[in-house]
């Protein structure tokens, strides 16, 4: 009867009383302290899960059970985001996502663009070099694989974190698993653009990678504006998100497609 | 000063069997555990003189250390419950690991050819289930139950080596950037079949991994052989084709069918990256 008291109702105790995670940690470890060797024993299955609310501070960090959450979509799923990545008009990102963001997308995206970046880049310089100067000769630059990996990893990781920080400053809620997720997709519209700007025209190389990063940073702004609401002091940060993605789109064609 | 046990080895085979059975009772007995047999630790000439069932009396009073610490063989110890019981099937069977005794113990007094030539066909047979074709394929669980790290630390290298050969400039770059993409690779690839909920046995699936790189291993060698781009790019798709027809049936089975291209698409990733770096370096 104790475990059940614990395990199905634990905040039965806490009527009244403001409920917050901690009160019921301390509750149940009183509890198990209270019950000495019996009840130990007996909340073997309901233990996991306090162990599991208790961890949540950081043992849960270094186990893999604790990330499986993130992760839970099917490939349809997946699918379906990344194509609705490329169409920046509906703000309806976050809604599309609702209770399962995922970081697959963000991982594999990100990964997929420095292959991209590094693969093509190589490509695109050689043939830009071959237009100018008939006899220059195939050579790979490792360096912009090292490049490529900083630049987009530190990217996509960086920018959704700080926002994330400065928008719980200035009070408004956010999450940061469903920022990192739609800042992730974000990226996928560069992986064809990298294809594309393949193409030894240098006007054209510009006017694709305007294109897409234009896309791209509407996409960013019209759901983020979306999710938090726009009100006036936070147009700023709108701003922001859009002049940081252009700045990326600069950084792709001005450093990998020279 | 290990060899010194050559001179104690018998011409006939059963009675070093027989040394080597008093020799576990009397260690069983002492409660030590049954590493202190270390041909390394004492002074050789009373190895030398003396038969070999006198030694241990001297030896069991220090304190054994951890047996891979002094070992002369390169003998990994398997610490993961997957591992199979010691004497695997294909292994040669040595003189000295008689069938009645089954623990590890005995290979650490065996001679290094001995272990490296079991750890070489472990390598081979485990190629020959992984990458040809064999009617055992299909089961995943069958196929690599004997799994290691020493095949796919060799490809990996061996990768990487003949990458940063066939490179003219920044060797040492085109090295470490093949050798990081391959082992941090195959690390995440696992981890990622695990978030997605799959159930595999993570050192499993780093075995497997390293083993479907052997075909590309082949490709990075006929590249760096001929330099021709035309033959380059067929190489590589053929090998590349062939690695990812090995590891198809492993990673596809270990995750829910319906996030079945989810776990595959990685791999198919790292191997076109590793494919167009085998092309593209020059």
């Amino acid at each position: 009867m104790d475990e059940s008291s614990y395990w199905n109702h634990p905040t039965s105790h806490l009527l009244g009383s403001v409920p917050a995670v901690v009160n019921e940690e301390s509750e149940a470890s009183y509890g198990r302290r209270g019950g000495g060797g019996r009840g130990y024993q007996t909340l073997g299955p309901p233990t996991e899960g306090f162990d599991q609310q208790s961890q949540n501070n950081w043992k849960g960090v270094f186990s893999i059970s604790s990330y499986t959450q993130y992760f839970d979509v099917d490939t349809d799923v997946v699918v379906n985001r990344l194509i609705s990545s490329f169409y920046p008009a509906g703000g309806d990102f976050f809604n599309k996502i609702g209770a399962n963001p995922d970081l697959y997308g963000l991982i594999w995206i990100t990964t997929t663009l420095v292959f991209m970046l590094a693969a093509f880049g190589n490509c695109a310089t050689y043939l830009i070099q071959k237009r100018t100067d008939r006899t220059t000769s195939w050579s790979f630059d490792v360096g912009y694989v090292n490049a490529a990996a900083c630049g987009i990893y530190g990217y996509s990781l960086v920018v959704p974190v700080a926002f994330y920080f400065l928008l719980r400053y200035l009070g408004s809620n956010a999450s940061l698993v469903r920022f990192l997720c739609m800042w992730g997709y974000s990226l996928s519209i560069f992986i064809p653009t990298a294809f594309l700007l393949l193409i030894p025209v240098e006007i054209l190389r510009w006017i694709i990678i305007l294109i897409a990063g234009t896309a791209s940073s509407c996409f960013v702004t019209l759901n983020l504006t979306s999710y938090i609401g726009g009100s006036n002091d936070l147009r700023m940060m709108m701003i922001a998100a859009f002049l940081l993605q252009m700045a990326l789109a600069i950084f792709i064609k001005a450093w990998f497609f020279p | 000063m290990s060899n010194s046990h050559s001179d104690t080895i018998p011409l006939h085979p059963s009675s070093q069997s027989d040394i080597d059975e008093i020799e576990n009772l009397i260690n069983a007995s002492v409660q030590s555990g049954p590493a202190t047999v270390l041909p390394a630790r004492p002074p050789s000439p009373p190895r030398a003189s003396i038969p070999v069932s006198s030694s241990p009396f001297i030896q069991s009073k220090i304190p054994p250390p951890p047996p891979q610490s002094s070992s002369s063989s390169n003998h990994k110890v398997p610490s993961v419950p997957a591992a199979p019981p010691p004497p695997p099937p294909v292994g040669n069977s040595s003189s000295i690991v008689a069938t009645g005794f089954g623990p590890p113990s005995n290979t650490l007094t065996e001679p290094v050819w001995d272990t490296v030539k079991r750890d070489l066909s472990r390598i081979v047979s485990n190629l020959k289930l992984v990458v040809f074709p064999n009617p055992y394929r299909e089961d995943p669980g069958k196929a690599l139950r004997d799994w290691d790290l020493w095949g796919p630390f060799f490809f990996i290298v061996f990768l990487g080596l003949t990458l940063s050969w066939s490179a003219s400039v920044k060797k040492s770059e085109v090295f470490a950037v093949a050798f990081a993409l391959l082992a941090a690779g195959a690390i995440i690839l696992t981890l990622n079949v695990l978030l997605l909920g799959g159930h595999i046995i993570f050192f499993q699936s780093l075995s497997l991994l390293g083993y479907c790189l052997f075909p590309l291993d082949i490709g990075a060698l006929i590249c760096l052989l001929k330099d021709n781009v035309i033959i380059k790019m067929i190489v590589v798709s053929v090998t590349l084709a062939w690695s990812s027809w090995a590891a198809y049936p492993f990673m596809s089975s270990a995750v829910n069918p319906r996030r079945k291209a989810l776990a595959l698409y990685p791999v198919f990733l790292m191997y076109v990256s590793v494919g167009f770096l085998i092309i593209a370096i020059d």
